[in-house]
């Protein structure tokens, strides 16, 4: 009923999705699988009307249209459930709908409700409904928005949010639909959700679509495959020596937020991946080892002291921290690229006398990192939103990894940079390892992970599972990621 | 009756007279400010709109010589100065605070300004202004009775209301519902500058006859502290209003009685709104401090 | 250096604009309108006795510019300056006439004048420090208890002028009582211009030399700019805003006090200046930089004076300056949005 038909969209010199063709019919479920930055998020973008692609159609029933924008979709019968809910939280249920759409009755809603034998109280305020209810409410929004004739509802990722319980349901909800002519499209990372409900799926890769047909025509193991791809894409790079010395960093049975029980070791001299998929506890993790939120329960050791509830200054002198959000969390992008270098060393004796700053000193020690670094900018004065990504990268690496500190702690380095930037954060940590570091990498691109982790850890929904690498292969990697065993049958 | 009786009663209907006339410009005033904030825009300049409100009216009077054309006059200003508002915070997204902030001092300057000239102007006669028709109520009080239920039934039972409460508590989800955010929150602001505009003209023409420089003297950040304390409902605002002008009334009275022993200050009466509002915000839990988008600019930057 | 030419130019050409808007609505309203501008720009700046009153115009308008300046450098909008100040002079008031007037002083008390200014210092701080804890400990934004304080304290100095601090001289007036000589503050050098410039301008100084050169300068700058930055940087942010906070309160309370031993008369009444809320019109015009408040309060100062010889001349109210500084005011703010990466208005919650 719905078709893409050799989509590309390029993103300056980024091509996010190459050729590709998707098609879900009425009565359908379609899965669309894919690590991050496969191009899945791009693609659904151009199907609601929030991209416009390159080249390539969209079809519904046979008719090319064309969607400009999320009102575009909606008046076409394409509804999209985000992961992230645009409600109301102070009105009703009943209230949200009718905001969404002017026609909408009691009565509508109603029928929706049979159909799919949900309960749900149109009155009450969407602030107190549980998130799988706020979910739901969201589906129906979506649903109202089509007509008998095309309706076709996109799920992205519906289950990061949901109990076990709550995804039993939601999936009941998603045959019924499908019975109803309804063509759903079912985006995740589980593997074990999309065989379940699933009919057909897609894997994309890199932009492109790797595989396409039923669900049941690959083992799960062939899935994990296609996701990650065979081989390994980049050269491993040079191997350490067995990792000696003592223990930097020790993470205890971490609870914090969705993480769950997290033990971890690094050791001078090693670097330690954390692979999978955005918003399986990466971030909870970060800020229990960074100091930025308060934990649950368990315990996080740095360099031999127990620093669980340390403050950030406290463990900024054992830590260096090469932040996910390199304009939110990592730089101050008015101020100079001296005053960014200068971030977290401003209070060191070298830089400032009882609180007054030694601008001198200062300056000879941004010049010297700048050089060191490679950073290139017109000279230490220049505000850093003036400089590219990479040189912005550059700059942080610059003021993390001066020092020497026992432990880096390093969230998607490479994030946005081009293939020389990324060259150079790789051989930084590197580095780093060389120079005695331990090195905690948290990435979501799985080759560069491979490529310099002496082992690799997995998180998949807020559990942490050591993987055998680099006695097992990427495919192992890829089960791990999908939530599924390391090895066994599918 | 007996004697006693009719002073006790002429005493209420005296203190209950004053608390109407009191309470209307607050209350309209308070209408238009009260739909603005549900719809996330705060406007600190509700003082200077009420200000100039009081002046145009009275020009605008002494111009023509009608009454009715001074509070044309009042609201097509207040509309002025609000789109003035509008166009710097919600186009240009400036700071909704500093800018009201700076509106009143404009309209400090203007005001004061424009009475000055017209003292010195040969037009000198002075304009017909409004009578109290009933139990000494002027026909404002009865409209901004009226608009009061209108608005409240609009709030409440349109799709209307709705979307100005999504625009306060979830602009992105209103954009995403179709809503455009800030078309509708600019109509709002002009829609609270008239209702600025018009409180102010009843300062000046009807339940004063004049203006005086000043002349609103703090009433719009008052309005503020009541739309506040009222929890951002409109029965709350009528019934914050009426509650401490009825304290404050019952303060005059008592300092007026022949043996009043214990001088309570004044000032502390006065100061009851600002203090209560206070109290109650830091009471109330940082999830119920009304609309959740309350003075951010849409769409935010990054 | 570039940011700093763009600035001056967007308020350059503010102020030229607001002039050029001020005397079409002149025009209009049948004014000579080159013979007013003549006129303001003469009697403002002409003689030493017109400067010497700039100075004095300007003074309070810096204190409360200074607190309104590291205020919002800091993220921290307190808009309660307003009441900071009318404190300060009270505290400075109760001091001078009840704790240690020194009674028949022919000459300045300096110790007595610091020990006053302390007073005044501390009342402010303690009275922004309410707001600011108020947001810490009940996430009250300090935007709104600020405004609502600014009134408070307005009718507590009522409470105080007719109560403990009433003057004993004048049955009927409301005030306080004259500040005896020794809290008069030396005038001279110029014409009527009272010291108090000076105290304002080393405070600007000093304000400058804290945020551009001490680690707590610097922490503020990060704070105000990217506070989610400035956290995992190891700033202890919440603590810095609350020290700004009581800084600010401080500066304004000064300012109050410094106000009171300066003007002539030297005595408090129960009435605002509003010199608080032009603070923070100084604060905007100066673009947050110690050194653009001084100067924008001077240019405010100037357009008070010289708004008084018009006033004399074309019966024009004086308040017609008022025009001026908040149409400057409106167009730097809508200038921001266009050039603006310096954090003026951007509240991050």
């Amino acid at each position: 009923m719905i078709e893409l038909a050799n989509i590309t969209k390029r993103f300056g010199p980024v091509v996010a999705l190459s050729g590709v063709s998707l098609r879900a019919q009425g009565g359908e479920v379609l899965g669309l699988l894919g690590e991050n930055g496969a191009g899945k998020s791009t693609l659904m973008n151009v199907l609601y009307g929030l991209v416009q692609p390159d080249e390539g159609e969209i079809k519904l029933s046979g008719e090319a249209v064309r969607v400009r924008s999320p009102r575009d979709a909606q008046r076409l019968g394409i509804g999209m459930v985000h992961q992230h809910f645009k409600l109301v939280p102070t009105l009703s249920v009943i209230d949200n709908l009718r905001l969404a759409n002017k026609t909408c009755t009691h009565a509508d809603v109603e029928k929706w409700l049979g159909q799919l034998r949900w309960e749900l109280d149109l009155a009450a305020r969407v602030e107190m409904l549980s998130v799988g209810q706020q979910q739901r409410v969201e589906i129906l929004k979506a649903l109202m928005a089509g007509s008998e004739k095309a309706r076709v509802l996109v799920l992205d990722e519906p289950t990061a949010v949901l109990t076990p319980q709550e995804t039993e349901e939601l999936f009941a909800a998603i045959k019924t639909l499908r019975g109803a002519g309804a063509a759903v499209i079912f985006i995740s990372h589980k593997l074990h959700e999309v065989t379940e409900v699933c009919d057909r799926i897609t894997i994309l890769r890199r932009g492109e679509v790797v595989f396409e047909g039923k669900c049941d025509s690959l083992s799960a193991g062939e899935m994990a495959e296609k996701m990650v791809g065979a081989k390994v894409a980049l050269p491993r790079l040079e191997r350490a020596g067995e990792a000696q010395g003592e223990t930097v960093l020790g993470v205890e049975r971490l609870s914090n937020g969705r993480l769950r029980n997290a033990t971890l070791t690094v050791r001078r001299g090693e670097i330690v991946g954390v692979a999978g998929v955005d918003g399986n506890g990466q971030r909870e993790l970060v800020e229990a080892i960074v100091g930025a939120a308060a934990i649950e329960a368990g315990a996080v050791t740095i360099a031999g002291e127990t620093m669980t509830r340390a403050s950030i200054r406290e463990r900024m002198a054992k830590v260096a921290f090469i932040a996910d959000d390199r304009h939110r969390e990592a730089t101050i992008l008015p101020l100079s690229v001296q005053q960014n270098l200068m971030l977290k060393d401003y209070r060191d004796k070298r830089f400032s006398v009882m609180g007054w700053l030694r601008f001198g000193a200062w300056r000879e020690h941004s010049a010297a990192l700048m050089q060191r670094f490679d950073v290139r900018a017109a000279g230490p004065g220049e505000p850093l939103g003036r400089l590219s990504g990479g040189n912005q990268q550059k700059v942080v690496l610059a003021r993390e990894l001066h020092g020497n500190k026992p432990l880096v702690v390093a969230v998607n380095p490479t994030r946005g940079l081009d293939v020389g930037a990324t060259a150079f954060v790789m051989r930084e940590l590197l580095a780093a390892r060389a120079r005695g570091a331990g090195v905690l990498l948290v990435h979501s691109d799985l080759d560069e992970l491979l490529a310099i982790s002496d082992r690799v850890l997995v998180l998949h929904d807020g559990t942490l599972t050591a993987s055998d690498w680099p006695a097992c292969d990427k495919q192992a990697i890829g089960r791990l990621m999908l939530g599924l065993a390391a090895r066994g049958a599918a | 009756m007996s004697a006693n009786d009719s002073t006790v009663l002429s005493a209420a209907e005296f203190m209950l007279r004053q608390a109407l006339l009191g309470a209307t410009p607050l209350v309209l005033a308070g209408y238009g400010e009260l739909v603005a904030q549900r719809a996330g825009v705060i406007n600190v300049g509700i003082e200077g709109l009420m200000l100039m409100g009081c002046i145009a009216a009275y020009a605008g009077a002494v111009a023509t010589q009608s009454a009715a054309m001074g509070v044309a006059a009042a609201i097509a200003v207040g509309v002025l100065f609000a789109l003035l508002f509008a166009i710097v915070t919600i186009w240009c997204r400036a700071d909704q605070i500093v800018t009201g902030t700076a509106i009143n001092l404009l309209a400090l300057g203007a005001s004061t300004t424009a009475w000055g000239v017209l003292r010195n102007s040969s037009n000198n006669t002075p304009p017909p202004l409004f009578e109290p028709i009933v139990f000494g109520q002027y026909w404002l009080f009865f409209f901004t009775l009226a608009l009061g239920v209108a608005i409240w039934v609009w709030l409440r039972f349109t799709r209307a209301g709705l979307i100005v409460q999504a625009l306060g508590d979830a602009p992105d989800a209103a954009n995403a519902a179709g809503v455009r955010v800030r078309l509708w929150r600019t109509l709002i602001v002009l829609g609270a500058g008239a209702c600025a505009g018009l409180a102010g003209s009843y300062l000046s023409t009807m339940r004063g006859h004049s203006f005086q420089i000043n002349m609103t003297a703090g009433a719009g950040f008052l309005v503020l502290a009541l739309v506040i304390f009222g929890r951002w409902t409109l029965p709350g605002l009528v019934l914050a209003t009426l509650l401490f002008g009825a304290l404050e009334g019952l303060q005059a009275y008592l300092s007026a009685l022949p043996n009043a022993t214990a001088h309570v200050p004044h000032q502390l009466f006065e100061m009851l709104p600002y203090a209560a509002t206070l109290i109650a915000l830091a009471a109330l839990t940082r999830s119920r401090s009304g609309p959740i988008y309350l003075g951010r600019s849409w769409p935010e930057e990054r | 250096m570039k940011r700093a030419v763009l600035d001056v130019a967007a308020i350059g050409g503010a102020i030229a604009l607001s002039i050029v808007l001020v005397a079409i609505g002149l025009r209009v309203a049948g004014y000579d309108a080159t013979g007013v501008l003549r006129e303001w720009a003469v009697s403002a700046g002409g003689t030493q006795a017109d400067w010497a009153q700039v100075f004095n115009n300007a003074c309070p308008l810096i204190f409360t510019g200074l607190a309104a300046g590291v205020a919002f450098r800091c993220g921290v909008f307190n808009i309660g300056a307003e009441g900071q100040f009318l404190l300060g002079s009270a505290a400075l008031a109760a001091f001078a006439t009840r704790v240690w007037p020194l009674q028949g002083a022919e000459s300045p008390a300096y110790v007595a004048m610091a020990l006053g200014i302390l007073c005044a210092g501390i009342a402010g701080a303690m009275w922004a420090g309410v707001a600011g804890v108020l947001e810490r400990w009940r996430g009250v934004p300090v935007v709104l208890s600020t405004i609502l304080l600014n009134f408070i304290a307005l009718l507590l100095l009522g409470i105080l002028l007719e109560g403990p601090l009433r003057t004993g001289e004048h049955k009927d007036l409301v005030q306080s009582d004259t500040l005896t000589m020794a809290y008069w503050l030396p005038v001279g050098g110029l014409g009527t211009m009272h010291a108090g410039i000076f105290v304002a301008v080393a405070l600007a100084v000093a304000s400058w030399l804290v945020q551009a050169r001490t680690a707590f300068g610097f922490e503020l700058l990060t704070t105000g700019l990217n506070p989610v930055a400035a956290r995992l940087a190891g700033v202890p942010v919440a603590s810095r805003q609350l020290a700004v906070m009581l800084i600010s309160g401080a500066l304004a309370g000064i300012g109050g006090g410094i106000q009171l031993m300066g003007v002539e008369g030297h005595v408090l009444t129960p009435t605002s200046q509003a010199y608080g809320y032009m603070g923070i019109a100084v604060a905007l015009l100066g673009r947050l930089h110690p050194a653009g408040i001084v100067l924008a309060a001077v240019f405010f100062g100037l357009l008070d004076r010289g708004a008084t010889g018009v006033e004399l001349t074309y019966q024009l109210p004086p308040e017609i300056a008022n025009i001026v500084k908040a149409a400057c005011v409106l167009m730097v703010l809508v200038a921001s949005a266009y050039i603006g990466r310096r954090q003026l208005a951007v509240r991050q919650r």
